[in-house]
């Protein structure tokens, strides 16, 4: 299945990159731009061939491992792209951490104390987290944050092997501002799949047996209630490895999103395509590991 | 109730956290300087990742910021727009069709190398190969042969009189390459290797790019920064918070900032008159905009002088063809017939044109901001003699191709003048000008501009160009609006940084001076 999916994806792209109005050499070359020149650089790229046969070239060199370089930079792609989302799988571990350190508990409270003001409060916090989009909280946290405790986070980026403390410092508040919008939804759907297993009969006989309620909420109720959950968090996941782009924009981190946009604002094809199938790909990656968590959290179901 | 309490301490814990964050580095105080800091390497918040760095292929403004510190050109213009040595000591030309170019000795490559009149000969020979697909090609165009007479001695024989070709040479696209290191790399799109003050050290794509001094800079005791880092910053209130708090020294911010800062006393607002104009474009192939008595009623219902309030808070000056940042090149346009706002005459000259209920018509706008809202009050303005003009905004490919594609009505934007007025005139202006887009043609514009371009001597090339700019006024096939202040926000212990039109980025003697507790 992955394999029909990841050319499909790369053919649609290939097709909308070409359709979009300018291209990759009037946004290199401006108003300087000459017919000369344009032919020049058009041969040097294979620009101006049929768009199949472009999309043939490239499909074969990627088939033999081969991503080819920037248009822009001339540099080789995938490099790039891997050290690229080395700094996107941290920030989305990170954001994800945060979610569930937020969501979770809040949303067994506030199931637990159904209609109740806790219920309330955390209701309309989730309410927020779900409304309100990432660009706006980052820019207020900026905002907030250098007006009020002249606080900025530390220029150009730090990997956490290099230097952990100055990472986490950068990678904290982008984090954040990820981890709290997506703890909203989490927080919902934590606390609609507990109510909904707590009117099961088989918590019922769990109380009956005598079992305290710490067991009925954190075994019983937690445990079954933890299918939606987990692929609501594995779609937010898969998604925000595929690039937090306005994020990562906004608090200036070399991430896969950032490329992606810089490839598309320059035209520069062979980027967007080799990250877009990137991304379809840990897409489909991701998806297969929630399928498997399944499994391990509710024996009943099997692929088999 | 236990539970309750530590998600409540959970909670103070994140806010806990966040408070220390901001105690860890306090923003330095402002105050009087006193000496230089130890460390002199300036941090300089940039909005956009270089798109390469060869000075001869890359035109965008990213990357002209950062190898415009690494290359150098013959010849310098000052900020009177007269030519001054660079990499040249003098030049002398024996007739019109040669210049011969003495360089500085001892002038060395950042490989150690020193720089002679056969690198001169290699750089332009690679300029006007049209492989290069270089930038400024066009520009050297009448160049026939670059000979090195001696070691440091160039002799550039042109094949017909050409007066742009001092301001062409001041160009950062006509920057001295070593033959060696193209050769061994390819090209030098990812690497650097000029003799200009700063070397390239390293760039890691859209996070930062760091250049060191370069210890033998041909220029004595310059530069007295130790290291530049370009920090990519795309987004404008991140770059602004970054100053703020003192973790960058320097940043271009739009004039909208201004109101933000005014009052921060450790953050200067260095400004100066930019060589660009606003402008609103006719397609003429097209009616009712190939009826010249229509363009002229929307250059006079257009108020000029409200555009530089209301856009720009006053920060722009009414520009003609050749923006006031030109100096002797420029003429008064103000004064001229076609600046003189009067919507009675607007109306009468539309209805002599057959039109006198107006028309609707489209406004193409996009790329940068301050267009955008152009747009908006020239829709406004338009109203008053019956236009009724929709806007069109629109990406920049698309803002591109419209460009290229010439199926606009009305397009507003913003271009640059360049150094010499060739550019302003002839390149958008005349018949057969790359960047004519209008469809406008006026022989004699055309005779005017080419006889300006051979003829060297200046009092009689001003002449021509006086009477060129007057001709465009009277035709508009463009209204020239406004040409807008550029602005450096820097941090007041930034010392010796002094942009001008035509050096914006000079930071040879720029200094970071110690702050006092």
């Amino acid at each position: 299945m992955l394999i029909p999916v990841l050319i499909g994806i790369t053919l649609c792209i290939f097709l909308i990159m070409h359709m979009l109005p300018g291209d990759a050499i009037s946004s290199m070359l401006g108003i300087e731009e000459t017919p000369e020149a344009r032919q020049r650089l058009e041969e040097q790229f294979g620009l101006d061939l049929p768009w199949y046969k472009q999309y043939w070239n490239w499909i074969s060199r990627v088939l033999q491992g081969d991503f080819g370089n920037s248009l822009r930079t001339d540099k080789p792609i995938l490099p790039e792209m891997l050290s690229r989302f080395k700094l996107t799988f941290e920030l989305t571990l990170l954001a994800a951490a945060i979610s569930w350190i937020i969501a979770i508990p809040l949303g067994i409270i506030s199931a637990l104390k159904r209609n109740t003001w806790v219920d309330g409060v955390v209701r309309v916090m989730s309410l927020i987290g779900v409304s309100v989009p990432n660009f706006a909280l980052a820019t207020l946290l900026i905002l907030v944050l250098s007006l009020g405790f002249s606080y900025y986070p530390p220029v150009g980026y730090e990997s956490f092997i290099e230097n952990p403390a100055v990472n986490l410092q950068i990678m904290i508040l982008p984090a954040f501002v990820l981890g709290a919008i997506m703890s909203g939804s989490v927080m919902r759907m934590t606390r609609s799949s507990i109510l909904e297993v707590l009117r099961q009969d088989f918590i019922k006989a769990v109380r009956a047996k005598g079992a305290s309620e710490k067991i009925v909420i954190f075994v019983h109720a937690l445990k079954n209630g933890m299918i939606p959950i987990i692929t609501l968090i594995g779609m937010q996941i898969g998604s925000l490895l595929g690039g937090t782009v306005v994020t990562e924009q906004i608090f200036s981190l070399p991430g896969l999103g950032q490329m992606v946009l810089t490839a598309i604002n320059q035209r520069d094809y062979p980027v967007v395509q080799a990250c877009i199938m990137f991304i379809a790909f840990i897409y489909v990656i991701v998806n297969l590991i929630v399928d498997i968590l399944y499994t391990y959290i509710d024996p009943r179901i099997s692929y088999k | 109730m236990k539970r309750k309490l530590s998600i409540i301490a959970l909670l103070l814990a994140f806010a806990v956290l966040f408070t220390a964050c901001g105690q860890k580095q306090p923003a330095q105080s402002a105050g009087e300087s006193n000496g230089p800091a130890k460390e002199q390497i300036l941090q300089y918040a940039t909005d956009g990742e270089p798109a390469g760095l060869d000075p001869h292929k890359v035109p965008a403004a990213a990357s002209i910021r950062i190898y415009g510190k690494i290359y150098n050109s013959l010849v310098d213009m000052d900020e009177n727009g007269e030519f001054q040595p660079e990499l040249s000591e003098s030049w002398k030309q024996p007739d019109d069709v040669t210049y011969i170019f003495k360089l500085k000795q001892g002038v060395k490559f950042h490989n150690g190398r020193e720089m002679t009149a056969d690198d001169v000969k290699y750089s332009f020979e690679r300029i006007l190969n049209p492989d290069t697909a270089a930038v400024g090609r066009s520009y050297f165009s009448k160049v026939q042969s670059v000979e090195a007479v001696d070691k440091y001695t160039v002799k550039f024989s042109l094949s017909d009189p050409y007066a742009p070709f001092m301001a062409y040479m001041t160009s950062v696209y006509a920057s001295i390459v070593p033959k060696e290191v193209v050769e061994e790399k390819g090209n030098l799109m990812q690497t650097a290797c000029g003799t200009g003050p700063f070397m390239l050290k390293e760039w890691i794509p859209d996070n930062h790019v760091t250049l060191v001094k370069n210890p033998s800079y041909f220029m004595d005791g310059q530069p007295k920064l130790d290291g530049i880092v370009f920090h990519i910053m795309p987004d404008e209130s991140s770059r602004l918070a970054a100053l703020r708090t003192g973790k960058v020294h320097i940043t271009k911010l739009s004039p909208q900032s201004i109101p933000l800062v005014k009052d921060n006393k450790d953050i200067n607002i260095i400004s100066y008159q930019s060589n660009e104009y606003s402008y609103l474009g006719f397609n003429m192939t097209i009616e009712p905009f190939n009826n010249k008595k229509v363009r002229q009623a929307i250059s006079l219902a257009v108020n000029r002088p409200e555009i530089a309030q209301t856009i720009y808070g006053g920060n722009a000056v009414v520009s003609g063809p050749v923006p006031p940042s030109l100096k002797k090149w420029s003429i008064d346009a103000e004064s001229t017939e076609m600046y003189q706002y009067n919507i009675e005459k607007a109306k009468q000259l539309l209805a002599e044109a057959g039109y006198p209920n107006g028309f609707e018509t489209v406004i193409t706008a996009g790329l940068y901001d301050d267009i955008r809202d152009t747009a908006q009050l020239l829709q406004k303005q338009l109203e008053a003699i019956g236009i009724k003009a929709t806007i069109q905004n629109l990406e920049s490919g698309q803002y591109v191709d419209a460009w290229k594609n010439k199926n606009h009505q009305m397009m507003a934007g913003r271009n640059g003048s360049g150094s010499d007025p060739d550019r302003a005139l002839g390149f958008f202006f005349s018949t057969k000008g790359s960047a004519n887009v209008w469809g406008y043609s006026n022989p004699e514009f055309d005779a005017l501009t080419e006889e300006a371009k051979i003829t060297v001597d200046e009092t009689k090339r001003l002449e021509l160009y006086k009477k060129a700019q007057e001709i465009l006024i009277d035709d508009s096939p463009n209204l020239f609006i406004i040409s807008p202040m550029d602005y450096y926000f820097t941090r007041t212990e930034l010392k010796g940084f002094n942009p001008d039109t035509f050096n914006t980025e000079d930071f040879e003697n720029v200094v970071i001076a110690l702050l006092s507790k």
